[in-house]
């Protein structure tokens, strides 16, 4: 018999590949989960903070797509919107005028890159001779048993501000438009002072175990205020392990071990097979007569 | 086959005849140890008829909402799905309490409340000792379902299926289901996946998550801080 070909061999391997790639592939595709979302999902908001920029409306853009997926109208200054949940990709945020047509060229826009499972903060920040978007990226978790809070500076009489939680110290000298980093704050009912050059508020606010707040200085009416905004909130003590929730009345019963019966099947067709062929195998010619 | 050839050669004759003896054998022993078990009790058939219920659907809640009442029933018109919802706290061994029938769901009071920014966690049983329980078929939901809360002063917290995933136990993913997030949203947990009899367990969670599907937005302006 002639040795087999080497485009036979390849053939050969090639399917071998082949069948290889198809079994890994139907056991991935059987270990997905039952259904689920196609992508993931971040959160955007979007706020107006420059005191004496007036009325806009905002403006969130899909990046490429020229129809607006939000449009919130008449913003005035101190509007923080809620959280909307969008796909993870690519925006545009755009600032118009209040009333402005949506055609006509914004006053202000950026890009923002939502990644899956982060949030941001789109805020028009600034005095309106300098006014621009920034993105304040939100954090979406606090240590065990703790409150995160942070403060955002938008009071332009106040240019300088110092805020406390009870003795804790969240910004110390805060300047206009600037935003701190978040601080840790046992969970409670704190007074939260704002102490400004001219001018001091005082709010009394609750903080949560395993939430995050932003405390909003701002001018209103001419007087320093502070509004205490709830970012996100989340469970406030996390259990332990995993429910237990099933009994097992609707589980399978295993019945006798299949395993060793298999096995030994599949032996006796080893030793069967191997017995017939032995069996049924021609003598081969003599090469050489005696 | 001549019996020639069978007489000259016999070993390989025996080991045929011992292959055959073999599978003969495992088949009957296969059919037996398969008519001992029992298979899982598939969730198929109509689900009962839960009607839509009617109230009218929660707003998103703001940046600075104050709190929203307590969750007291919880309807799934998709799978069925009709039950009073009772308060779980804590275990002394800091796990989830859960319900001590399997004919209630119960909502986790250290969660935030369903419509409150974050997200509410309810948990019920998918079986009894016995049989089917409240969140027997809770993984038969599917994205865009919606899942209906009732709350005190009649107002209806509505939530849209996203996803419906299966953890192994060992790994439970405690930050995506008690974590801080910064909408409304609902995550309903029950066991599921292979029973181990040994001890008496599941050895997965499946865990449903949702989103707020909230009612009439607060019109076109934004919806204000102050």
């Amino acid at each position: 018999m002639r040795a087999p070909r080497p485009l036979t061999r390849l053939a050969a391997a090639a399917a071998v590949v082949a069948v290889t790639a198809a079994t890994i592939t139907l056991g991935l595709l059987s270990a997905a989960p039952f259904a689920s979302a196609s992508t993931g999902v971040g959160w955007i908001r979007l706020a107006h903070l420059s005191p004496n920029t007036p009325a806009v409306d905002v403006y969130l853009y899909s990046f490429r797509d020229p129809s607006a997926k939000i449009v919130l109208h008449h913003v005035s200054y101190g509007t923080v919107s809620g959280f909307e949940q969008v796909p993870a990709g690519d925006y545009t945020v755009a600032m118009r005028a209040a009333g402005a047509s949506p055609g006509s060229k914004p006053v202000l826009s950026t890009a923002v890159d939502v990644v899956a499972g982060h949030a941001y903060t789109v805020a028009g920040m600034g005095p309106a001779s300098g006014l621009r978007l920034q993105i304040i990226p939100d954090r979406l978790s606090t240590p065990p048993g703790k409150a995160l809070v942070r403060v955002i500076q938008a009071s332009l009489n106040q240019d300088v501000v110092t805020v406390k939680a009870g003795h804790a110290t969240l910004a110390r000298h805060l300047k206009f438009a600037s935003v701190t980093g978040y601080r840790v704050v046992k969970p409670g009912t704190w007074q939260i002072r704002v102490v400004g050059s001219s001018e001091q508020a005082t709010v009394s606010q609750p903080l949560m175990a395993g939430s995050l707040y932003t405390l909003v200085v701002l001018d209103e009416n001419g007087h320093l205020a502070v509004d205490c905004l709830m970012d996100a909130e989340g469970s406030k003590v996390a259990p332990m392990g995993a429910p237990a929730t099933g009994l097992g009345g609707t589980a399978a019963r295993p019945g006798g071990a299949l395993l060793p019966w298999a096995a030994i099947g599949l032996t006796g067709l080893l030793a069967a097979g191997t017995g017939l062929v032995l069996v049924s195998r021609r003598r081969r010619p003599a090469l050489h007569s005696r | 086959m001549s019996p020639i050839r069978l007489i000259r050669r016999p070993w390989a004759a025996a080991a045929a005849l011992l292959g055959v003896v073999m599978l003969c054998g495992a088949a009957a022993g296969l059919a037996s140890a398969s008519h001992t078990g029992r298979p899982a009790t598939p969730p198929t058939g109509t689900p009962p008829l839960v009607p839509v219920p009617k109230g009218k659907w929660a707003a998103a809640p703001s940046p600075t909402t104050t709190s929203v009442p307590r969750p007291t029933a919880l309807d799934i018109p998709a799978i069925g799905v009709k039950t009073r919802l009772i308060r779980l706290g804590l275990t002394a061994a800091g796990t989830l309490q859960v319900p001590s029938t399997a004919s209630v769901a119960g909502w986790y009071t250290g969660s935030p409340r369903p419509g409150e920014t974050g997200a509410a966690v309810i948990a019920g049983h998918i079986d009894s000792y016995a049989g089917p329980g409240v969140f027997y078929r809770l993984k038969n939901l599917k994205p865009g379902d919606l899942v209906y809360v009732q709350r005190g002063r009649g107002t209806l917290a509505v939530f849209k299926v996203t996803a419906v995933r299966m953890f192994p136990k060992t790994r439970f993913p405690t930050a995506a289901v008690y974590g801080p997030v910064p909408d409304a949203q609902l995550r309903l947990v029950t066991c599921g996946g292979t029973f181990d009899p040994a001890t008496g367990h599941y050895l997965s969670n499946v865990i449903v998550f949702a989103s707020l599907r909230p009612g009439l937005r607060p019109s076109r302006r934004a919806a204000a801080a102050r």
